[in-house]
């Protein structure tokens, strides 16, 4: 029952880093593609900049 | 590895990654920055802290799915990754839209150097917290 219960909560754990990191993917991607404050940044790393 | 403690690394990582990526701007001159230094500073530590929560994240995730064996080695793959599918899609946007985004091949081999220095930086940070992590 305890080992049911800790790999509920692991699976749980597993799925809210999941969502945490595509809500902070999502972030990346508008810093990424965008006179905007990320404009030099987008520059510097490579990315495609008006 | 632990998840905080992998989101932790990834955004120590991101922003030491941050400085980093201006100094090696400012050293090779690729790009001649438009804002000044204070701002830059923000805008730098804030998108390195984002690109560093996102591939501490998904390095703590998949770690024991990814080919390598050491932290480094893995961490390096994933930051080089996550920059190519972004490159693929800024390619895909300047099909779409040339006069907004147009791309500056210069710039893109610098950054996909500083892609691989961030896997570096992430994968060192990431192994002196696994060892400083009771056993």
């Amino acid at each position: 029952m305890e080992l049911i219960i800790k790999r509920e909560r692991d699976l749980l754990k597993t799925l809210w880093l999941s969502l945490f990191v595509m809500g902070v993917a999502f972030s990346m991607v508008v810093v990424v593609y965008g006179h905007d404050a990320f404009h030099d940044f987008r520059h510097v790393i490579g990315m495609p900049c008006h | 590895m632990n998840w905080k403690r992998g989101i932790g690394s990834g955004m120590a990582a991101g922003i030491v990654w941050g400085f980093a990526a201006m100094a090696v701007n400012a050293i090779t001159g690729v790009f001649p920055v438009e804002h000044d230094l204070l701002h830059n500073i923000t805008a730098f530590t804030t998108g390195g802290a984002i690109f560093g929560i996102v591939t501490g994240g998904l390095l703590t995730l998949i770690h024991d799915s990814l080919p390598f064996r050491t932290f480094i080695s893995n961490a390096v793959l994933i930051t080089t990754s996550i920059w190519l599918i972004l490159r693929i899609g800024g390619f895909l946007l300047s099909s779409v839209k040339p006069v907004r985004y147009h791309a500056d091949l210069p710039a893109t081999i610098q950054g996909f150097i500083l892609a691989i220095l961030m896997g570096g930086i992430l994968g060192i940070v990431c192994q002196i917290w696994q060892k400083s992590e009771p056993a």
